[in-house]
């Protein structure tokens, strides 16, 4: 499969995106090696460097480490950390918003719970 | 940095025809640089002279050759796939492969069959037995095993369908290239090569008029989407090129800072396909 870049980022940072998703989805884990740039640049047909620019942000952020002549590999307790960060935009971003609505619309806790409840049933296996 | 291509003053006139027309420019080693213009714009002469098959005013010089003099000495370091990539269509793969490690001496007939193994190409078929496609794939993994500085691809995906496309620039990327390699690329399927380069050169009416490093571009160049009254403010900046979207104008702009166009509409990074439309017939215009 192929990704679609969108226009409004450039590539390399669309790049560091995916694979703090992936750390984030436990796709790859604390200690795991990172593709090679050169598969990553040839599955995607990217320049190399574009490659390793997104990889460079992930290593100044302190979520990947460079092994010298072996490649990238998550750091420890880069997940935990992302899972933090996550965590915390969610509650200053996006908590604020749903807390108006949730006000505007008049709901009480427990018709939010049985919405919770019922729309965790209909979909059976989400969470493993 | 160590220029591969250094090009100054260079021409090529046939008759009264300017196929290229003083051109100076550098590219530099590890280099993946698309040449893209219209169909007769000088892109294969230019190819042609940086290959030493054609003779050129100015200054070229090519690994530090002079390609047409030294052109024995340079075949030695490059490598080449035509528009018109022909194979001898009675011989037979292995045969290719004699032939070819019979001239070059920086062949690898070992490389050419491991590259091989992961095709369909039967070792014993004819060339004209073979698909376009898979002609496509046996010249590529000669070319590839073949330890060249310096390679040029001149519509190397021509009439191919998209999967041998896809896996023909996945294989240069995984196979060939590393940053003591150079690659030059021409094709009209821009936007499939788009995310490869490191460099772009426009070239129209044997001219080159444009000459960038793809992450410069962003800055130099914006896109701006906006409805008819914001684009009439916004044409005070001298937009290169203009063109209609659904009810709307997209401007192009060459070294507007991004500040100056911010609240008129959406901004954005044009892509080179559109980029280069609005050098090219903005230049018209």
């Amino acid at each position: 499969m192929d990704p679609k870049w969108n226009e409004d980022q450039p590539i390399y940072r669309q790049l560091r995106d995916r694979v703090v998703a992936m750390i984030l989805e436990d796709v790859i884990g604390d200690g795991d090696a990172l593709p090679s740039v050169r598969n990553v640049a040839a599955e995607y047909r990217l320049n190399p460097l574009t490659v390793l620019k997104g990889y460079q942000e992930l290593v100044d952020e302190g979520l990947v480490e460079k092994k010298r002549g072996r490649g990238m590999f998550v750091t420890d307790g880069a997940r935990k950390r992302l899972m933090k960060d996550e965590r915390q935009r969610f509650l200053d971003k996006e908590w604020p918003q749903v807390v108006a609505t949730i006000e505007r619309l008049d709901l009480d806790v427990a018709q939010l719970l049985k919405a919770t409840n019922s729309g965790k049933s209909s979909t059976p296996g989400d969470k493993k | 940095m160590t220029s591969v291509v250094s090009a100054r003053n260079v021409s090529k006139h046939y008759g009264d025809v300017r196929a290229v027309d003083d051109v100076s420019f550098e590219i530099e080693e590890g280099c993946i640089t698309g040449l893209i213009g219209p169909n007769g714009a000088g892109k294969t002469t230019l190819l042609k002279s940086i290959l030493g098959l054609t003779d050129c005013k100015g200054e070229l010089s090519v690994l530090g050759l002079d390609p047409f003099r030294q052109r024995r000495e340079l075949m030695q370091k490059i490598c080449f796939i035509a528009d018109v990539a022909v194979l001898p269509r009675w011989i037979r793969v292995h045969q290719l492969l004699d032939f070819v490690e019979s001239v070059h001496g920086n062949f690898s007939r070992q490389k050419a069959n491991e590259l091989l193994a992961r095709t369909k190409i039967p070792r014993k078929a004819k060339v004209r037995e073979l698909s376009k496609g898979m002609v496509t794939q046996l010249h590529l993994s000669i070319i590839i095993a073949i330890d060249a500085r310096l390679l040029v691809l001149d519509e190397p995906t021509l009439g191919l369908d998209i999967l041998f496309r896809k896996e023909f620039y996945s294989n240069l990327l995984s196979d060939y290239f590393d940053e003591g390699r150079t690659i030059i690329i021409t094709t009209h399927q821009v936007e499939e090569i788009e995310n490869l380069l490191t460099d772009v050169m426009f070239i129209d009416n044997g001219r080159i008029v444009l000459d960038a490093s793809m992450e410069a571009l962003p800055g130099q160049y914006i896109e701006l989407l906006a409805n008819n009254e914001n684009a009439e403010r916004a044409r005070q900046f001298k937009p290169i090129f203009e063109r209609d979207l659904f009810g709307r104008k997209v401007l192009t702009f060459e070294g507007v800072n991004r500040e100056q166009l911010d609240g008129l509409g959406e901004l954005r990074t044009p892509d080179i396909a559109d980029l280069f439309v609005a050098k090219v017939k903005g230049a018209a215009a």
